[in-house]
């Protein structure tokens, strides 16, 4: 008896193709979005400890750094480091495995001797190099092999699809001190430059603007003029990988290090070395990458929660009406004697076949959702993932709890409704239900159409609140990233964008000014040299030393070429008896600092005391503004860059190129950010495709619901004379209903979600405003309202598609 | 009506539903259609609504021609001229009494709140009014439903077993509050029904079977 109950209840589902889809295709994403972002955020777990590793495929990343950039050491000053630092050693400490120097300079590279030249970085480093070796993985990536002569160069394995350069190709490179030739002989990766750009930079600059190259040390002593092993970076390794403290919590990590830093410092200090000492949460490169991981881990899992719970709302949703509208053929078998037992068997069967059929879907899918998203990653960073994996408890985790979803959401009300007495059902009296007072009173003044089409909005409020909930969390999934993006472009795009006018910044080597200044008088453009140094120090209110970006710049206001975004208090000048400056508003919230206070800083090895004048916005990194004069006194540098402004015959020559150590033009740099945020956003793109998709499936499966359930009132309102457009209207003022109060509370729901993402994402290194972009939040009411509407015309289908002859034998029966 | 058809292509062959009907109801009638299950009736009140279309013959309504192909001028029809009264009364559970009554003068364009309610008062609902369907009685709900249909001055009152769902006290008092509407209003109309006991409001009864009227009798003056 139960399989032919089970049979005539398969037959029924079958019938109802559409909604039968909807539950499976919602069954299959919860599955593909679970298997998707879980595989992705386990195998992103490791993807930067393979390349660090200290083993034969590894590069050994450092423990402790110094460097000056500013200077530049003699092999002697670096070997007498190294010994000091050995006798200093304590025997408590793991073994201190390697101590090692390198030269890296900033400069330019010319695929033939009279181009423009393409902004670089040359770092020294041997093939008998132990710490942060070059890297080349075992994949089909990177071609050639490490230099090993003073002529030859490799450069870094970002650029291979980039810049027009191959194996065996002669480049010409230079650090201000004219051009030499070298020989490429391979592509590589190098842990400082995985996150590819210049050092001080936030933002990869546009693909083809810049290079990184490693040189032997005789190549980096014939490039620069320098006696061989010349070094502005010392690095130890130290044993195992004693833990670091991680500058984006607030607890302290790093009590391992902390000792051995302390000798570390103490042995600079006694060697006369001068610069920054960086554990690897000091060194940005380094940092910036571990951050941007644990931003993309920490985001999967918000996400994949979001996605599970419109996927349970859908099912809960549809299954539950699927089964209410069995209630009438309960009834009758119930009347014809079967027991509730035997009928719950066929409702325990068929969630289960719809759960394990979009399991299945889902399942299959899911390994390839993750390769893409990990593809992506590979591509953003450049980095190959080399190894992937997909745990099977993974497979098991998700998949049993989406069925416990469907096997609940199918139970339950075919068990309410099997519990209830079939005369009920059968006589209709089970269906009666008082409208609502309340929105009687609050309707009725208006038109009755009108105040049919609300109250008919409203008439299910668990189901309304519940859609209202899901399209929330899908705009939260597709808002909150626009939002957040919106608020960045806004901030730091609209700033350079519009609040600038430099053409191009030409980086010099120190003392290198004067040159440009006489270049730019020579060939009619304006200038203004400016300092920019990343080795500022601050307490911040966890007591944790943080570094600072300084900059100075010659004014501030209308004639300056870089204005900042004021938010908050004035601007600084040389008035005051303290030097004034302006800190970005992440400063402002990290260190607790207001205008108006005094605070402290270290800049390299002195201190000097500061008041805050003003706060600004649209700065990533955690910036400090002087005045340049205040600036150079404190640092002891004069000018690190020049900004420059030609007129319209004006651009980058030869002999600019010779006389600078990197050139970055506005628009490059422009469309390096804009390239950032569109690689973010894409990197987001299937969650943001996950979350219109859902807001549209759940609009429309609702507002299907609501018309199919409403068959019986629009029949009669068809047979009482109503015209397909009366009818078509009603049905639109609730569509528009629905889809205001969705679009409303969808973008609540994304500008908390953007506020979210921004507090996860924002550390000290990356800090995220997030401002309502009026716009942005427009544009996703409209989205919301138009998917709202564009249900009408199914409803319309089936206005006209309704067998009123048919209706008015089901009102008689 | 003349030589009306109507026929319905099954897989065990055609059914012929109506089989040569020829029918002329007057102004202020009140026809009772009676007859066995399947003998025509539900499918004549259909065709005379304009829910349905004829497969062949006549019918002229007022001396004009009744559409029959297209939809939105049957449903043009339907507003103009006819009102409807179903067994299980169709009411819109989220309008008031009055609403519901409202929501059909709107529909036909020309909303009239007093008329609404001394309609209501008319069937015994003054007290009732604002009261939502689900509040109210089976034959409560049964008067709503005449008020509605009367509400915009139908020139025909259609009804399908509309006393089906009642007890035969309730009933009565719908049928005389109907009939009461009807001769105050001048309606013409025609009900269908199993229930013998309702001719005694009629003014002309008419047997179907098969199709086929099988006796046409007038039982008082109009």
């Amino acid at each position: 008896m139960s399989s032919l109950l089970t049979k005539r209840l398969y037959r029924n589902f079958l019938r109802n193709k559409l909604r039968l889809a909807t539950v499976i295709l919602m069954v299959s994403i919860a599955v593909f979005a679970g298997i998707t972002f879980g595989g992705y955020a386990s195998n992103l777990e490791h993807v930067y400890d393979v390349m660090y590793e200290d083993d034969e495929q590894g590069t050994n990343l450092g423990d402790l750094w110094i460097d000056n950039k500013t200077t530049v050491w003699s092999k002697q000053d670096a070997d007498d480091f190294c010994d000091a630092l050995a006798s200093n050693w304590q025997s408590s400490y793991p073994s201190l495995d390697a101590c090692e120097s390198r030269l890296i300079l900033n400069g330019a590279m010319y695929l033939n001797s009279s181009d423009d030249g393409i902004a670089g970085i040359w770092h020294g480093v041997s093939s008998t190099d132990t710490i942060d070796r070059l890297w080349f993985p075992d994949t089909n990536c990177c071609p050639g092999e490490q230099a090993t002569t003073d002529t030859q160069i490799v450069l870094d394995a970002h650029v291979l699809d980039t810049i027009d350069v191959g194996l065996g190709d002669e480049i010409y490179v230079g650090v201000g001190e004219g051009k030499v030739v070298f020989t490429v002989t391979g592509f590589a990766f190098h842990p400082m430059h995985v996150y590819f750009a210049p050092e001080g930079s936030i933002f990869p600059p546009e693909e083809g603007t810049f290079v990184v190259g490693y040189l032997t040390d005789e190549g980096m002593a014939r490039l620069s003029n320098n006696t061989l092993a010349s070094a502005n970076t010392i690095m130890i390794d130290i044993e195992g990988t004693p833990k670091f403290d991680l500058p984006n919590t607030d607890e302290f990590e790093g009590e391992e290090l902390a000792a051995i830093k302390q000798t570390f410092v103490q042995t600079a200090e006694e060697s006369g070395l001068s610069g920054r000492i960086m554990d690897r949460g000091e060194q940005a490169p380094v940092e910036f990458l571990r951050q941007d991981l644990e931003g993309a881990k920490q985001t999967v899992v918000p996400f994949t929660v979001m996605i599970s719970v419109i996927s349970c709302i859908v099912i809960v949703l549809t299954l539950q009406r699927f089964i209410q509208s069995q209630a009438r053929e309960i009834a009758i078998l119930r009347t014809l004697g079967i027991p509730r037992s035997s009928l719950m068997v066929g409702y325990l069967m068929a969630p289960f076949s719809i759960g394990a059929l979009g399991c299945l879907v889902g399942g299959l899918l899911g390994p390839y959702g993750m390769n893409f998203m990990l593809d992506f990653y590979e591509d953003i960073i450049g980095l190959p993932i080399v190894e992937r994996s997909l745990p099977t408890s993974l497979f098991v985790t998700v998949m049993s709890a989406t069925m416990f979803v469907v096997m609940i959401s199918g139970i339950v009300p075919a068990y309410r409704i099997a519990r209830l007495q079939p005369l009920s059902i059968l006589s209709g009296s089970n269906d009666v239900r008082v409208g609502s007072s309340f929105l009687q009173r609050l309707t009725n003044k208006m038109p009755t159409m009108v105040g049919l089409s609300i109250r008919s909005s409203l008439r299910k409020p668990i189901r309304l609140s519940m859609t209202l909930l899901a399209v929330g969390i899908s705009l939260m999934l597709f808002g909150s990233i626009q939002m957040m993006t919106g608020s960045l472009e806004e901030t730091i795009v609209g700033n350079l964008e519009d609040e600038q006018s430099w053409d191009v910044q030409v980086y010099i080597q120190s003392g290198g000014e004067a040159d440009v200044i006489a270049w730019a008088q020579e060939n009619n453009a304006e200038y203004e040299i400016l300092i920019e140094v990343p080795y500022g120090q601050i307490v911040d209110s966890s007591n944790t030393i943080r570094s600072l970006y300084l900059v100075g710049l010659e004014g501030y206001g209308e004639a300056s070429m870089r204005h900042v975004n004021l938010i908050k208090g004035s601007l600084p000048t040389t008035d005051g008896q303290a030097t004034e400056v302006l800190i970005d508003e992440g400063i402002a919230e990290f260190v607790g600092l207001e205008v108006g206070t005094s605070t402290s800083i270290t800049i390299g090895t002195t201190e000097v005391d500061v008041d805050i004048v003003g706060i600004t916005r649209g700065e990533l990194q955690r910036t400090m503004y002087f005045v340049r004069s205040d600036l150079a006194q404190s640092s002891g540098v004069n000018a690190t860059s020049v900004y420059l402004s030609f007129d319209e015959a004006g651009g980058v020559d030869d002999e600019l190129s010779s006389i600078s150590s990197g050139i970055i033009e506005r628009e490059s740099l422009l469309r390096g950010i804009k390239s950032l945020l569109e690689q973010q956003t894409n990197a987001l793109i299937v969650m943001m495709g996950l979350g219109i998709l859902f807001a549209t499936a759940v609009l429309f499966n609702t507002l299907i619901m609501n018309i199919s359930e409403r068959d019986t009132e629009l029949a009669t309102l068809r047979v009482l004379g109503a015209s397909t457009k009366q009818l078509t209207m009603i049905l639109f003022v609730e569509s528009l209903l629905i889809g205001v109060l969705g679009g409303l509370f969808g973008v609540v729901f994304a500008f908390l979600g953007a506020v979210g993402l921004a507090a996860s994402f924002s550390s000290w290194q990356f800090f995220f405003p997030v401002v309502l972009d009026s716009y942005v939040a427009f544009r996703l009411l409209l989205v919301i309202i138009f998917i709202s509407i564009a249900t009408l015309p199914v409803g319309v289908y089936r206005l006209r598609k309704m067998d009123l002859v048919e209706k008015v034998k089901e009102f008689s029966n | 009506m003349k030589g009306v058809e109507r026929h319905y292509e099954m897989p065990s062959g055609v059914v012929k539903a109506l089989d040569g009907i020829d029918l002329t109801v007057k102004e202020g009638e009140r026809v009772i259609l009676l007859g066995p299950s399947g003998s025509g009736k539900t499918t004549l009140l259909n065709c005379l609504s304009a829910l349905d279309s004829p497969t062949s013959g006549t019918y002229t309504f007022g001396g004009d021609e009744v559409p029959s192909q297209n939809s939105e001028q049957m449903t043009k029809f339907r507003r103009n001229n006819i009102g409807y009264v179903f067994q299980f009364f169709n009411l819109l559970q989220d309008l008031t009494v009055l609403e519901n009554v409202l929501l059909i003068q709107e529909l036909a364009g020309a909303k009239d709140v007093a008329r609404a309610k001394e309609l209501l008062s008319m069937v015994g609902l003054s007290e009732e009014v604002d009261r939502f369907p689900g509040e109210i009685s089976g034959g409560q709900q049964q008067r709503v439903a005449i008020a509605r249909s009367l509400s915009k001055r139908p020139r025909l009152l259609l009804g399908d077993e509309l006393t089906g769902n009642l007890d035969s006290e309730t009933s009565a008092s719908v049928m005389q509050a109907l009939i009461e509407s009807c001769e105050k209003e001048n309606i013409t109309a025609v009900f269908v029904t199993h229930d013998e006991k309702l001719t005694k409001y009629a003014t002309r009864v008419i047997r179907l079977d098969s199709g086929k009227i099988i006796s046409d009798e007038t039982t008082q003056e109009a």
